[in-house]
This record gives C-alpha cells, sequence and structure tokens, in this order.
C-alpha cells in the first residue's frame, strides 16, 4: 500500500489508491486490531486500561467508548468502529465493548466469504437476513416481558451493566443506588416531552428505516416503547436530572445518593453567613433565589460616558451606584428568600446585607448546575429583574423550595447541600473514592449502568445476559439458514457463528476453556429450541457463568439487560460491518 | 501495538498513530507493581518516631525538609502513571483526614507487592480483586471491634493521642507545647453546628456533623522566625502583622470597641466612567471641596459610634487617618480579608461596607486587651483575652524558616488529629497493633474460606504487617524476631479469647510496637493510640487504590488530549 503499484495507481491525481481485496483486507486488520484493543475489557472479568496522554494526565476505565476515543486511530475503516462505539454510548449507554467485537467478528467472517468467492453484495444481503431473523427472534423468543418491574429485575440490570467495571466489586450497593437515582427522577411524560426528549428512541427508528428490509412490526416496536406516548401514561426518566458529583477522599462504599436533594459545588461567599438554614415551624419552605446576574457594583456599559456639569452631581452617581444593588438585593431578600445563589460575582459590600438577614450567599456556581436545581426545586433562573414597565422587581414565582440548605465540608472544599426539593425529581449521588482517577471511572462505569435502568424502565423488557442472547441467536440463525435456499444460506451461517464471539470473549477473559463452555452452551440451547417439551422452554435462558466455569440459567441468576440495547447492538455492529464491507476503493489524497 | 500483523504481500497497517506506546498483559501489571513499589520505598524510612527527615531540592534550588509523606510525594516528580496515581492517594488522605500519608502509600505498596506472586502465577486479577475486597470487609470489623471511644474533655488522654500522632514528628522535643497548641487551638475554633430539628424531615446523611472545626480558616499560624520554640503560643484571640496608620495613635488599648470595614476610607471614583465638564473655576474648588468632605462625611459617621480601634481591609487616606488620631482611634488599613475574617470572629464585629449603615450591633467588643507588640524589627497587633474567641492564632518561634516550616507542618498534622477525634472519638491502638491484629484475624478468618480468593485474602493479612515491620526496621532492632513475638503475642491472644468465650471470639489485643525502642509494649499502658477515622481512611484507600492498579492490563502511552 506504501509503495505505488503503477498497475493500481493509475490516477492523474496526487495520491494513492488501493482497490478490491487489497482494501478490504486492510481495513478487516484494522476493526479486528481495534477489537483486540478492546476485546480484554469485556465481560465481568474484564480488566481495566490505563491511558496515558502527551502531557501525562492518565486516565484509567474499562468503558469500550472511552477507550477508543480517547486512542489516536488513524486508519479510516477503524475510525468507523471508533464512532460505532460512540454510537452506542449515545443511544444505549451501555454495551460499548460488545457493538465493536461483533462488528469486527462478522468483517473477519466476510472477509473469509470473500476470499471463498462469495460477492460482497450476497454478504450484505445475507447480513441484513441474519439480522432480520435475528431482531425477531429475540423479540419473539427472548424477551421476557416485565410488565410490572420490580425493583430485581432493576438491580439486577444494572448489576449486569456495571460487573464488569471497577465498581463491580461493590454491585449490591451500587445497583440499589442507581435504580433509587433513576426512580428518583421520575416524570410523566407529555407528548411533546416523548417527542423532544427520546430523540434516542426515534434515533433507532431511523436507523431501522435504512434497514430497506426491515419488517414494519419490529421497527414500530423499537420506537414504540418510547414513542407510543399518546396511548396510555408514560413516563420518562432524564438523566441529565440526576447530578453526580465527585469528592476524593473516604472510600467507594461511602458514595451516596441524596434522594429529592441537590449538592452544588459552591460555597458561601462570606464566613459571617448560616451554614445551616431550614423551613421554619409553620411549615415554610426554605426559598432558594436563583440568579443569573451579577450583584456587583452597578456600573454602565462599555464606551457609555457621563458628562455632567455639576460636580455635586458625581457624588449622587456614586451613591446611586451603590444604591441600585442594594435595591435589587433588598427586593431578593423581601421576597422571602433564604439562600440566593448566582452564577456571577457578589460584591463584598453587599455580603453585609445577606449575613444580617441570615441568608446564605454563594456566587460564581457554576450555570448548569443551577438550571438543574430550578428544576428541582420548582424555581427558576432569574436572568433580569427589570419588567415590561421598565421597573424593577424580583417575581417570587422564581423562588426555589426546598427543606433545609446546610453547608457542608467535603474533604478539603465545601459544599453546598440542598434538601427535600419541592420541584421535579432531581437527585444527586455524590461519589467517593480513592483519588480522581477512580473517581472519573466510577462516574462512566455508573452512567451506563443509570442509562441501562432508564432503558428497562422506558421499554419495560428484558434478555438474558451472559452470553445466553447471543448462544440462543447462534443456534437459532443455524438452523434458519437451513431453509434458505438461495446462497446467502453460507452467509447467515457464518454470521450465526459470528456472534458466539461474545460468550467466547467472556470466557477467554475469565481465563476458562472457551471451546468447551461454548459447544456446552450451544448444545443446551440447541436442545431447547428442538424440545417440543414445555419444560426444556427454560433452557433458552442458560448463559455463562464465569466465576465458576459452567452453564446456568442466566435469567434465574439475575444477569440481565434491555432488550432493547441488545437489539440496538445487533443492528449497529450490522450495519457497521456492511459499511466497511461495502468498501472496494480507498483513495488517499496527499494535500 | 500500532500494527496488526501484515497481510500477505502488504505492509503494516497502520491503526494506531506510530506516536502511541502501549504496554499490556503482565508486563503492564509488573509494571504498575514496580512502580508502586519504587514510590513506597522513597518514603518508607519516614515512618514512626525513628523516622528519618527527607531534604528535597527543587530545579529552582529551594530545599524541603520534612518527613511528612505527603509533602515528599508532592514535590517528587514521577513520571509512572502508575507512580502518578499513588501519589494522589496520599493527596486525597491529606484533604480528607490530614495524617497517615505515609501509612496509605506504604499499605498501598505492600498490597500490590503482596500481589505479584499471584499474578506471576496466572491468577486473574478479578479474583485478587475479589479476595482483596472480601479481606477489606473483614479488616474494618475487626477495627471496629477493636475501636475504644475516648472522652474528648478528657485532657490527659487528649495528649496522649496526639502526642503518638506527632511523636514521629521532628519536633518532637518541644512535644508538650506542641500538643497544649494544638489541642487549645482546636477547642477554641470547634464551634456547635446548628442540629437538623427532626419536624421539617430533613435526610440526616453522613456529612450532617454536630461539630464545626475550620481549622484552615479560623486556626492561623503565623511564624516569626527567631526566639525558641519555646516561645510558641496559641493566643486567645488574633494577633496580625500590621502597624497602625499613624503613630500617634494609641497602642494599647483595653476592652476595645472594634469596628471591622470592607471599603476603602479614601475617596474613590464610580465604576461607570463618568466625565465632568467644568465651565466655571468656582466648581473646580467645589469638586476637590466635595471630595474632602466625602471623606470627613464617612469618618464622622465612623466616630459617632465611638469605636477604639478601626479596621479595613482596604486604603485609609491622610485625611480620614487625622480625623481618627483627632478622636483618638486607632485604625489599620488594608488587613487581608481572611484576617479580617478572624477578628469578626475573635471579637464577636460584623464586617461593614457603608459606613451609613454601621449599627451599634456591628461593633466588637468581646477583645479584652488590644496592644501593639514589636518582635523583631516588626510591628504586630494583638487582640488578646478574647471572652469566647472562636478563632485564633497561633505564632511559631523558632531558628530558621526551614524549621518553622516543619513545625507548622507537625502542628498542622496535630490539630487534624485532634479534629478528627472531635468528629469521631473513637480511638485505635497505635504502633503497629491495629495492624497487627488485623493481619491475625485475616489469617484466622482465611483459612476458613474457601475457594481461590483464599489466597489474596492471607495477603492481605500479610501485607498489614508491613506496618509493624517498617516501624521495627527504623528503629533498628531485629525484624522477624520482633515481628515474630509481636505476631504470636496477637495470635496467642485470639486463642485465648475463643477458649474463654468460644468460636469467634475477638480478643482485645494491644500489644504493639514501642517505635523508639523496638521493644513490644501493650498500647494500653504505654498510650498510644490513633483515630478511628484515620486507621479506617488509611486501610481504605490502601485496599481500593491497590484493586484498581491490579484492573490495568493494558498500559497507552500518548493517547489523546483529554476534553477532545
Amino acid at each position: 500500500m506504501s509503495a505505488p503499484n503503477p498497475a493500481s495507481s493509475g490516477l492523474f491525481i496526487n495520491g494513492q489508491r488501493e482497490t478490491g481485496q487489497d482494501v478490504r483486507v486492510g481495513n478487516v486488520t484494522a476493526a479486528l486490531a481495534v477489537a483486540n484493543i478492546v476485546k480484554t475489557s469485556l465481560g465481568p472479568v474484564g480488566l481495566d486500561k490505563m491511558l496515558v496522554d502527551d502531557i501525562g494526565d492518565v486516565l484509567i476505565t474499562n468503558d469500550g467508548a472511552t477507550i477508543l476515543k480517547s486512542l489516536e486511530v488513524e486508519h479510516p475503516a477503524a475510525r468507523v468502529l471508533v464512532d460505532l462505539a460512540k454510537l452506542q454510548d449515545q443511544e444505549v449507554g451501555d454495551g460499548t465493548t460488545s457493538v465493536v467485537i461483533i462488528a469486527s467478528e462478522l468483517l473477519r467472517r466476510g472477509n473469509d466469504l470473500v476470499k471463498n468467492g462469495i460477492h460482497p453484495t450476497t454478504i450484505i444481503s445475507g447480513y441484513r437476513m441474519a439480522l432480520k431473523a435475528a431482531v425477531s427472534y429475540i423479540k419473539k423468543e427472548m424477551v421476557v416481558n416485565v410488565s410490572e418491574l420490580g425493583d430485581e429485575h432493576l438491580i439486577n440490570a444494572a448489576r449486569t451493566s456495571m460487573s464488569s467495571k471497577i465498581i463491580g466489586r461493590e454491585t449490591d450497593f451500587f445497583s440499589r443506588l442507581a435504580v433509587d437515582a433513576v426512580k428518583s427522577v421520575k416524570m410523566n411524560a407529555t407528548a411533546a416531552d416523548v417527542a423532544g426528549y427520546d430523540a434516542m428512541g426515534s434515533g433507532g427508528h431511523g436507523g431501522g428505516e435504512r434497514l430497506a428490509e426491515e419488517p414494519t412490526s419490529a421497527s414500530a416496536s423499537a420506537g414504540g416503547t418510547t414513542t407510543g406516548g399518546g396511548k396510555k401514561q408514560r413516563y420518562k426518566y432524564p438523566l441529565s436530572a440526576i447530578h453526580i458529583l465527585k469528592a476524593h477522599g473516604k472510600s467507594s462504599m461511602e458514595s451516596n445518593l441524596i434522594d429529592g436533594g441537590f449538592a452544588i459545588n459552591a460555597m458561601r461567599a462570606a464566613q459571617g453567613m448560616p451554614t445551616f438554614v431550614e423551613s421554619s415551624a409553620d411549615g415554610a419552605h426554605v426559598k432558594i433565589a436563583m440568579l443569573d446576574m451579577n450583584l456587583q457594583r452597578h456600573r454602565m456599559g462599555m464606551g457609555v460616558q457621563v458628562i455632567v456639569k455639576d460636580p455635586a452631581e458625581i457624588e449622587n452617581i456614586k451613591r446611586r451606584e451603590m444604591d441600585i444593588t442594594k435595591e435589587r438585593i433588598r427586593k431578593i431578600i423581601d421576597t422571602g428568600a433564604r439562600v440566593v445563589l448566582t452564577t456571577k460575582g457578589v460584591d463584598d459590600l453587599c455580603m453585609k446585607y445577606f449575613v444580617e438577614a441570615g441568608i446564605i450567599c454563594a456566587r460564581r456556581c457554576n450555570r448548569e448546575d443551577l438550571k438543574r436545581l430550578a428544576k428541582a426545586t420548582g424555581g427558576r433562573v432569574v436572568t433580569t429583574m427589570a419588567d415590561m414597565e421598565g421597573n424593577e422587581a424580583f417575581d417570587a414565582e422564581c423562588l426555589g423550595g426546598c427543606d433545609s440548605v446546610r453547608e457542608v465540608r467535603i474533604g478539603d472544599g465545601e459544599m453546598l447541600y440542598v434538601y427535600g426539593c419541592k420541584g421535579h425529581g432531581a437527585s444527586t449521588i455524590v461519589l467517593r473514592g480513592a483519588n480522581e482517577y477512580m473517581l472519573d471511572e466510577m462516574d462512566r462505569a455508573l452512567h451506563d449502568s443509570l442509562c441501562v435502568v432508564k432503558r428497562m424502565l422506558e421499554s419495560n423488557t428484558l434478555v438474558p445476559g451472559g452470553g445466553a442472547a447471543e448462544a440462543a441467536l447462534s443456534v437459532y440463525l443455524d438452523d434458519y439458514a437451513d431453509t434458505i435456499e438461495t446462497r446467502e444460506q453460507m452467509v447467515i451461517q457464518e454470521y450465526a457463528d459470528a456472534l458466539l464471539v461474545i460468550p467466547k470473549t467472556l470466557a477467554v477473559n475469565a481465563a476458562k476453556d472457551a471451546s468447551e463452555l461454548v459447544a456446552r452452551l450451544r448444545s443446551v440451547h440447541a436442545k431447547g429450541q428442538h424440545s417440543q417439551d414445555p419444560s426444556d422452554d427454560g433452557l433458552k435462558f442458560m448463559g455463562l457463568d464465569l466465576i465458576e466455569g459452567t452453564i446456568r440459567d442466566n435469567l434465574a441468576a439475575g444477569v440481565v439487560e434491555p432488550a432493547i440495547s441488545k437489539i440496538k447492538s445487533l443492528r449497529f455492529a450490522t450495519e457497521a460491518a456492511i459499511t466497511i464491507l461495502r468498501i472496494d476503493d480507498r483513495i488517499s489524497l496527499n494535500k | 501495538m500500532a500494527s496488526a500483523g501484515p497481510p500477505p504481500g502488504m505492509g503494516p497497517i497502520m491503526v494506531l498513530n506510530s506516536k502511541t506506546q502501549r504496554t499490556h498483559g503482565r508486563q503492564a501489571q509488573i509494571a504498575n507493581i514496580a512502580a508502586a513499589r519504587a514510590v513506597a520505598d522513597i518514603i518508607r524510612s519516614t515512618l514512626g518516631p525513628r523516622s528519618m527527615l527527607k531534604m528535597l531540592l527543587d530545579p529552582m534550588g529551594g530545599i524541603v525538609i520534612t518527613n511528612d509523606g505527603n509533602c515528599i510525594l508532592r514535590e517528587v516528580d514521577v513520571s509512572h502513571p502508575t507512580a502518578k496515581s499513588m501519589i494522589e492517594l496520599s493527596r486525597a488522605q491529606d484533604e480528607e483526614v490530614g495524617d497517615g500519608t505515609t501509612s496509605v502509600i506504604i499499605l498501598a505498596g505492600e498490597m500490590l507487592i503482596n500481589a505479584e506472586p499471584f499474578v506471576r502465577s496466572n491468577v486473574h486479577p478479578t479474583v485478587i480483586v475479589r479476595g482483596y475486597n472480601y479481606a477489606l470487609q473483614e479488616a474494618l470489623t475487626i477495627c471496629e471491634k477493636l475501636a475504644t471511644t475516648v472522652d474528648i474533655h478528657d485532657a490527659d488522654r487528649m495528649k496522649a493521642l496526639v502526642q503518638s500522632c506527632i511523636g514521629t514528628k521532628f519536633s518532637s522535643r518541644w512535644n508538650d507545647i506542641m500538643i497544649d497548641m494544638a489541642l487549645k487551638a482546636v477547642i477554641t475554633v470547634a464551634r456547635e453546628t446548628p442540629t437538623m430539628s427532626g419536624t421539617s424531615g430533613c435526610v440526616n446523611d453522613v456529612y450532617s456533623q454536630k461539630m464545626e472545626v475550620d481549622i484552615k480558616r479560623y486556626a492561623k499560624v503565623e511564624k516569626i522566625p527567631g526566639g525558641e520554640i519555646a516561645d510558641c503560643a496559641v493566643l486567645s484571640g488574633v494577633m496580625f502583622n500590621k502597624d497602625v496608620t499613624h503613630s500617634k495613635m494609641r497602642r494599647r488599648i483595653e476592652n476595645p470597641r472594634i469596628l471591622l470595614l470592607d471599603s476603602p476610607l479614601e475617596y474613590k471614583k464610580g465604576e461607570s466612567q463618568t466625565n465632568v465638564e467644568i465651565t466655571d473655576e468656582e466648581d473646580w474648588n467645589t469638586l476637590l471641596k466635595m471630595e474632602e468632605e466625602y471623606v470627613e462625611n464617612m469618618c464622622m459617621e465612623i466616630i459617632a459610634f465611638k469605636p477604639d480601634i478601626v479596621i479595613t481591609e482596604k486604603g485609609v487616606s491622610d485625611l480620614a487617618q487625622h480625623y481618627f488620631a483627632k478622636a483618638n482611634i486607632t485604625a489599620f488599613r488594608r488587613l487581608r480579608k481572611t484576617d479580617n475574617n478572624r477578628v469578626a470572629r475573635a471579637t464577636g464585629a460584623t464586617i461593614v461596607s457603608r459606613t451609613d449603615e454601621i449599627r451599634e450591633s456591628d461593633i466588637g467588643t468581646g477583645c479584652g486587651l488590644f496592644e501593639m507588640r514589636k518582635i523583631g524589627e516588626e510591628y504586630f497587633a494583638f487582640f488578646e483575652e478574647c471572652k469566647d474567641p472562636k478563632a485564633c492564632t497561633i505564632i511559631l518561634r523558632g531558628g530558621s524558616k526551614d524549621v518553622l516550616n516543619e513545625i507548622e507542618r507537625n502542628l498542622t498534622d496535630a490539630m487534624l488529629v485532634v479534629r478528627n477525634v472531635v468528629f469521631d472519638p473513637r480511638l485505635l491502638p497505635g504502633g503497629g497493633a491495629t495492624e497487627m491484629a488485623v493481619s491475625v484475624g485475616l489469617r484466622k478468618a482465611g483459612l476458613k474460606l474457601e475457594g481461590v480468593q483464599q489466597g489474596p485474602f492471607l495477603a492481605v493479612g500479610e501485607a498489614m504487617e508491613v506496618i509493624p515491620r517498617t516501624l521495627s526496621e527504623n528503629c533498628g532492632v531485629s525484624v522477624i524476631r520482633t515481628v515474630t513475638q509481636l505476631r504470636a503475642k496477637h495470635a496467642a491472644a485470639c486463642e485465648e479469647a475463643e477458649k474463654e468465650r468460644g468460636e469467634g471470639a475477638f480478643p482485645k489485643c494491644n500489644w504493639g510496637i514501642d517505635g523508639t525502642t523496638g521493644k513490644l509494649v501493650d498500647m494500653e499502658e504505654f498510650g498510644i493510640w490513633e483515630p478511628f477515622s484515620v486507621k479506617i481512611q488509611t486501610i481504605k484507600t490502601a485496599v481500593e487504590s491497590a484493586c484498581m492498579i491490579l484492573r490495568i492490563d493494558d498500559i497507552v502511552f500518548g493517547s489523546k488530549k483529554k476534553g477532545y
């Protein structure tokens, strides 16, 4: 490829060209290399990667998308896989590693088929048929519908997702935390909300439509689980309302969820202020004013000059400058606010008013945090006090409410905790851990789990994990292939084999005998699918037990994943493999 | 691994940027363990009462002499990412509890070293991690059984406690003074925080402490070179390094009325850009006069409240000084905000920003004596004999700046120890006794454990012995003999307890090593205790970080920058 072959580089432009088998082999090799990087991080016994950047900053992670994002992948085909992981991260939030592994395996097998003289278009149509059959099989046979989801299932799903992560040792604790956090932000979804919020669902929908042969029923139920808001009452779980704060120190087990509370990384502006306010005995809530404006001495805008004739006026201007802010603060205090938070500065000379009124005031808060807090407490972030008439007023409507606010010392810093927010759901998870790297990784792991719990709650369906779904699909597709009379048959068989890469990798990472385990798994599933005996029905939930190195009923063992995430990852992986397989020419231009 | 194996007939396919380097698998794990061991080895000799100091030279030629683990590691410039993450541990420990920074590194290093044989013999890291974690839970229960509660008002016990903490440090010759100072400072600064009245249904989580001890803000350490260490003292009030603005002002006032300002006492233009067009000669005069009047007005407003001392964070004009001197008021200018806060808390004054808003309640009257003193060549303002000072200044005297810096670090450690005990008045025996008890306890529990985790579980127990081992190593006695004896003592106590109270009984065995002589002593009698929170934090951090590092099987150098 680097030595231009005169025959293949017959371009009259400054660049290089590769065609046919060369480029395909190159692409597939690159994809495999990428998959190899993340392969060892799959599964409950997967390990972490440490990434060190140019400056020497360290990142320790187990998350496939994060690993690939941080690597400087240069090969264009490999980049497709990196983007694939990113897409999976955005759409589903979990399963980024497995999607890359499946895609690369599909590519490898596709490439072998091409070598055996099968045209890529046949492979592509074969893959599509296999995908279609696989998706409908998952929906028909594998999916367990949990109409009234018990906490138990949610916790199991969260646990499965985080078992491979750094917090995998304390899954009981963290899965509980994740489920409680997601449940605490439950909201009634309006039609508009569903449309706007579930861009994820419709994204999957769009992905479905791209597949020409996608059966309408499949795509409707893929999107329908989330977009069918009009028919019955649905809930949404905006993860953005879950605020994750990281503070190093203590141990990871001391992380906690402030249910219905909010923590903001800010400290009191003056030491004279109280560290704690709570609702009065008569039940009035603590009112919080959230401002996005400067409470500093008023000053004219740049370039505005005041020209006065009478020297005495100067004194008045000065006085007025101070009074403007004073009046504003007075108005805020008069509405009964007990806590004032602003994104901008507060002049020292105004502190006294707050101190005297016993108000907690914090300046330079993060604007995003304030917006969330506003939502949580049912208030509004006020950007200006001016009204239509040109007067200034502070509307008491804008105030948020809560039970109490306290300044808390964490490690070496201070944070403001807001307890018992009165608005829509909001929760804060405060993560503690040995050091920053650990906290970052815990944050990523928790995010994945939160996504999984959310998906479960929204779609109400789950599939067994631990390679069970893949093994079942593999067996099913093998049988399905036999019913096909065209040359796609071979391709579908390969697709069926390719899916086994997940249980295989899981077993290899656990240092178990992969060939034997996978063979046993397949035979169990084959028995389950071919048997007429209803007592064998449960066999389709058999998956790997990686600690013991045996197979077991993973549904009973609580290793579960949201069905939608499995379907989507299959879809994404197949699409990506197809995209790369279609390429038969690569031209790189020299600038 | 920048390239995959070259397909036949083609060059290598570059997938990653060719600059990136990658180590993976066993190699990466072994390298990580080696890095952790290197970091632990640096500071191993600074543990215990017979510890040695380290002298660190920075690139600018400055020197630091210390045996504070965190301080040493902060200065050391390491390049290995794992070593960096170890150093972070020490920082987190320092911020969270302020003590045990050396032990945490040694312990974490030892945890990793003890994992090495398992890694080499192909035990899967997740198995090791699981075993470690199991052991951590077990160790914590053992610690809880071993803990005794102390009465924080028992001065003697508290003294002994602080003693064991800073006993290792340079200022051990002046122990008594240091300990008294630390105790006094913390008790001065401690303040009850308003507790939640149960009515509002608030969540009482781990963070709602009953006491607030803000050492950082309200216990200020002032270092004045010269004099001797015996001159160090904690003031029942505050002090700052400022002279009065005018030499005629009073330099000693009893029961002064103090007014604190954070606004300038001089003429200042407004924030907006204002221009004055003067057309008249008269106007010019009025303008000047106005400025004078403005200052005069402010001064008169202040004088009306008859303060004896006026302190501002900003400037004081000559004119204002004149008025104050005439009214027999002592004035200070350009005080730092933090100092002003301290004065406010010590004297009960409120910081005022506009002179027309002064109220009688803003004046501070809590101070018993104000005096200017000259130490060396500089003047210092002392506000002493405060009635209920909730802030204090600690004056440190000593030979040179380096000595003072070291004393300050020790004193800070001591204060943090006191603070931790005030928050959580539980104690664990020091001198390696806790570690040995945990080690013996883990061994006992580990033998009952089935499966592959047993090895790593026992390894944690062995790793805990590094503390008594290093202690005896540092004081120069026969390490093996001492540690074996100690282990035997604990094991015997265990058996005895089992005989008496049946299976699973846990003995309170407080035998440890006297770090000075290397002899075995009962910590109960010897009086060496450490705060529960520090010990627990140390063990937790050490095990968790060891687990994190063990889980890594791939190190990639030269990845993209963060935030991309």
